[in-house]
């Protein structure tokens, strides 16, 4: 038989199913008629098997049985019923001619709902009992429907979540939440990555005592700022873990206290020390670019006259007409002027005495230079240790490089006015990146220090200590030279509690091996 | 062979310079003729037999480099110094027997010059 109306599929949400199920069919339509007013959907079984097919079909939420059928009768429907753990819960209103055996039989039902109305029907009875068990039906699909709701919003909101931390960590960014007193409350990877602690490390830590922040305004302004518009902005120094100096531009953002939680600082740092590096490298380029470019056109106007005037010189010197007095001013001018040619020589431009470049040995051109100034470095009371580690040689020009080392020794020289010790090594080195093999020449002293604010400016042009006594020029110009050998050229200064202790380091990438300086040599041989 | 005085053009488009490096050279013995532009040394060099060209790098209209390799077309042997204002050597190729340069002083200037024609000499008289 088929159902009385066209029943919904099981997602039609507010109407229910009724199973009708009784042999007679004149019953069935009666029951039909009388709960037509439900809204309901009615599906009508002739016999206990049919009942539990439709049963296995779809979602039922009373069962009408009558007690007495042939075959498989209510109470054997009803037992195959409840033995379905799905039905476990399903009504079933028993329909009984009254027999006290039956009512003591339907009193064994006591788990679940059961329900019996006895011969003859009364109509309103019926209605009233089915729509109870209806609505119990309605509202606990509804319920187990809010429920599953419930679930996937919890567990989609538990995805996301997790998603968010991942992000967390993904993101390149240190992102680390702080309580109002400091404590870390939070710290991702990022973070981990960046200052080379691990989380389990900071947690409960002072943020800024771990990182020995340094502000670039005072706390209490940027505390300020937050409180008034809950955001701050501005580059940070901070120190890793193994001690590196970091410059972080950080934001910071206040999460006032609400719904009892307390109130949490947001901290989000991106490591900008590379990028500042390479501002700094691109804008020092830029100058000594600048300033090449300024010092070849004054080379060349400068040069030509007084290239003029040493000739006028020359050709003064014991002309006939001279007395001894205007003689004399002559050679001081010339001296004078061979000053300038100095100056000019070394500054302007970098000279190159000879167009091939040739193996130069630095071991050599230090024992020379050494040579040259032992005896200030003795008057001084200087002493000198050589660690000559290799005598490799490198291909260049021999003034040039003579240049830079002279700079460094005098200028050591000049740090160690009341005495002190000049250490020169010389060693290989490997580059860490390009694994080319080099050369590292170290010129250290024990004099009066350079402070840390200075060493950055050391290498720009007109950048004096020395008051006075110096152009400003010599180390921009070793720079220079040991740039053009895509060398480079860093300076450490630290002082401790007996003092200071000075070292420039000039690294080559290249040098050449012995076998090629001699065919070098054999070379130049054949040159000149 | 170093008794004869020897013959040198000297070209620089600045006539105090021209004049000064001219007294100088003259002083160190030299026999000196001067041109103030590469298209008046080739002229010159067309009518009169000198033993060295010395010569100017940067020069309006014709630069020290072309004028080196005008002159190296006609006289392959003359030998020729390039002398200059700026310490850099020149980007592009050059034919000069010597590059100096003008803050060398007058000094190396003569002994360089006497070294190139004393080697130029040298050639000449090989067989």
């Amino acid at each position: 038989m088929e159902p009385a109306k066209s029943h919904g599929s099981e997602d039609t949400n507010d109407r229910v199913n009724i199973l009708l199920v009784d042999d007679q069919p004149a019953k069935l339509l009666s029951y039909e008629a009388i709960l037509g007013d439900l809204d309901a959907n009615l599906i009508k079984a002739s016999s206990g098997t049919e009942a539990l097919e439709h049963l296995l079909k779809q979602d039922i939420a009373v069962v009408l049985a009558d007690v007495s059928m042939p075959g498989i009768d209510g109470f054997q429907l009803a037992d195959m019923i409840r033995e379905h753990p799905r039905f476990q819960k399903t009504a079933i209103l028993f329909i009984s001619a009254i027999h006290l055996s039956d009512i003591d039989r339907i009193k064994g039902y006591q788990r679940g709902a059961v329900d019996y109305l006895s011969v003859p029907i009364v109509p309103e009875v019926l209605r009233a009992k089915v729509g109870v068990f209806a609505e119990l039906h309605r509202s606990r699909r509804a319920l187990e429907a809010l429920n599953r709701n419930l679930e996937q919003r919890v567990s989609d909101r538990t995805e996301e979540l997790r998603e968010r931390a991942d992000l967390l960590d993904l993101a390149s960014e240190a992102i680390m939440v702080r309580d109002m007193n400091g404590v870390v409350l939070f710290w991702n990877s990022g973070a981990e990555a960046l200052y080379g602690w691990t989380r389990e490390e900071v947690i409960g830590q002072d943020l800024h005592t771990i990182l020995s922040t340094r502000f670039p305004i005072p706390v209490s302004d940027i505390e300020s700022s937050l409180l008034k518009t809950g955001r701050w902005e501005g580059n940070l120094v901070q120190f890793t873990r193994d001690g590196r100096e970091v410059t972080v531009a950080c934001r910071k953002a206040l999460r006032n206290e609400r719904a009892g939680a307390p109130g949490v600082i947001l901290e989000i740092s991106r490591d900008m020390t590379d990028r500042l590096r390479a501002e700094d490298a691109l804008r020092n380029a830029e100058k000594l670019a600048a300033m090449g470019r300024v010092a070849g056109i004054i080379a060349h106007e400068i040069n030509n006259p007084l290239e003029a005037i040493l000739n006028i010189f020359h050709l003064l010197r014991g002309h006939v007409a001279l007395n001894e007095e205007a003689a004399d001013y002559t050679r001081l001018a010339e001296q004078e002027l061979l000053r300038v040619v100095h100056i000019v020589k070394h500054t302007l431009s970098f000279y190159r005495e000879s167009q091939q470049p040739v193996a130069v040995s630095i071991t050599e051109v230090l024992d020379n230079i050494l040579e040259l100034q032992s005896r200030t470095l003795h008057l001084q009371g200087i002493s000198i240790e050589r660690r000559f580690l290799t005598d490799a040689t490198i291909q260049g020009f021999p003034g040039e490089l003579r240049q830079v080392f002279m700079n460094l020794i005098v200028n050591a020289t000049h740090a160690m006015p009341d005495g002190g010790r000049l250490r020169i090594t010389v060693r290989r080195r490997v580059d860490p990146k390009t694994h080319l093999r080099g050369m590292a020449v170290s010129v250290c002293d024990t004099g009066t220090g350079i402070k840390r604010e200075h060493i950055r400016q050391l290498f720009e042009p007109f950048f004096s200590t020395k008051s006075a006594k110096g152009t400003g020029l010599g180390l921009w110009v070793s720079k220079g030279i040991v740039q053009k050998y895509d060398g480079a050229i860093e300076c450490r200064s630290i002082s401790y509690q007996d003092g200071n202790a000075t070292c420039f380091r000039v690294v080559f990438p290249r040098h050449i091996s012995m076998r090629q300086i001699h065919s070098d040599a054999a070379y130049s041989a054949q040159e000149s | 062979m170093s008794d004869r005085k020897f013959v040198i053009l000297c070209v620089d488009d600045e006539p105090v310079s021209l004049l000064v490096r001219s007294r100088v050279l003259e002083k160190a013995g030299h026999e000196v003729i001067t041109a103030s532009s590469g298209s008046d040394a080739l002229k010159t060099l067309r009518s009169t037999s000198v033993d060295l060209v010395l010569t100017d790098l940067l020069m309006p209209t014709m630069t020290g480099i072309e004028l080196t390799r005008n002159i190296k077309k006609e006289h392959p042997s003359l030998p020729v110094v390039m002398f200059s204002g700026v310490n850099e050597l020149p980007q592009e190729e050059f034919h000069a027997d010597l590059f100096l340069s003008k803050l060398e002083g007058p000094q190396i200037l003569c002994e360089k010059i006497a070294e190139v024609l004393h080697r130029s000499e040298y050639a000449r008289h090989q067989p």
